[in-house]
């Protein structure tokens, strides 16, 4: 898994680094200071945080041989998780409504593809969480294999580790980005 | 079919995937702490009422409740004005802090077996060397264009 981990940080890597070098020359908008909604992304990103100490507590509970608990944390990390996904697909929704599409602009695509991307491994790491919490319930996950959720936890924690990347460098530090410098009055006449 | 995919994806001694059995597959291992030196490990000793290890469910809520408040802190950041040069800084740093406390405390790669720090420590190294040079040549090399 480690390694696995090691191959998408360098996949995520040229895709944040791609996104930033393309960041601000988009010629037409919508931009991301018209478009991006802070506090609706700083709750899915608090929901995400707290999935993963779901993930932990679970863990604890596999481990300690307490069954009742570690399927209901593992099923608070799948709720978390498709709630996560639930932000998303609204986000994604409703930048379609107001013209963001991948096709529309260079944010448009490097945006959609980096936190599509991500919301990919998400939605696989629900599908897998969602087979473990019935594992849990059913008796296979135990303590003595519970390296088996630790594995999944690990993939959970990265998922989230890279969100938070992504809400730093794309939400709050290109929420205000318009036009490329130079080009406003060109483009709005 | 099923043997198969109990082989690919169970790891209970008869996989292909079997790791290093290290401290973390004990149920209290005799050492946990986060990456840095003595007066980490004690802090964290502290706070885990006796250092046993992999921490208790009131350390995972405080490391938790921490996160969030980083996450607002960040957000009441973002509506403050007047900070110009610091904004970004003061952003990466609390987004590394939050990056820190997931990898050291809830992720315990500190306490597997060495070689998975060594694999995932080079990558990460690798993919940041990527990262600032892809930055580097966009900022001084041939910029690229304005697409559309």
């Amino acid at each position: 898994m480690w390694t696995f981990l090691g191959s998408d940080v360098m996949f995520f890597g040229a895709f944040i680094a791609t996104y930033l070098v393309y960041r601000g020359k988009s010629l037409n908008g919508p931009y991301p200071s018209e478009i991006l909604n802070i506090p609706i992304t700083s709750v899915s990103t608090f929901v995400l945080l707290m999935s993963s100490l779901a993930m932990v507590l679970g863990l604890h509970y596999v481990k300690s041989g307490e069954k009742n608990k570690a399927t209901l944390w593992i099923l608070v990390v799948v709720v978390l998780g498709a709630v996560f996904m639930g932000f998303q697909f609204v986000e994604f929704r409703e930048f379609a409504h107001l013209g963001l599409t991948p096709r529309t602009n260079i944010f448009g695509t490097t945006f959609f593809i980096l936190t599509g991307i991500h919301g990919a491994h998400v939605t696989i790491g629900v599908l897998w969480m969602a087979f473990l919490a019935y594992g849990s319930h059913k008796g296979s996950l135990r303590a003595d294999n519970a390296q088996d959720l630790e594995i999944a936890g690990l993939y959970w924690h990265f998922v989230d580790i890279v969100w938070i990347v992504i809400f730093t460098v794309i939400y709050l530090i290109s929420a205000t980005d318009g036009p490329p410098p130079g080009m406003e009055s060109v483009i709005h006449g | 079919m099923t043997n198969l995919w109990r082989k690919l994806t169970y790891h209970n001694g008869n996989g292909w995937w079997n790791l290093p059995h290290g401290p973390s597959n004990e149920l209290n291992p005799p050492h946990e702490g986060p990456i840095g030196g003595v007066w980490l490990s004690n802090m964290f000793r502290t706070m885990t009422h006796g250092g046993v290890a992999h921490a208790g469910p009131g350390f995972y809520w405080l490391i938790g409740a921490a996160l969030g408040i980083i996450t607002l802190l960040e957000v009441w950041l973002f509506g403050v004005e007047g900070l110009g040069g610091w904004y970004v800084p003061l952003l990466l740093g609390l987004s590394a802090l939050k990056f820190v406390g997931v990898v050291a405390f809830f992720m315990h790669l500190r306490f597997d077996h060495r070689m998975f720090t060594y694999v995932f420590v080079s990558a990460m190294a690798l993919g940041i060397l990527i990262f600032v040079i892809i930055l580097f040549l966009a900022e001084f090399g041939h910029q690229p264009p304005n697409v559309f």
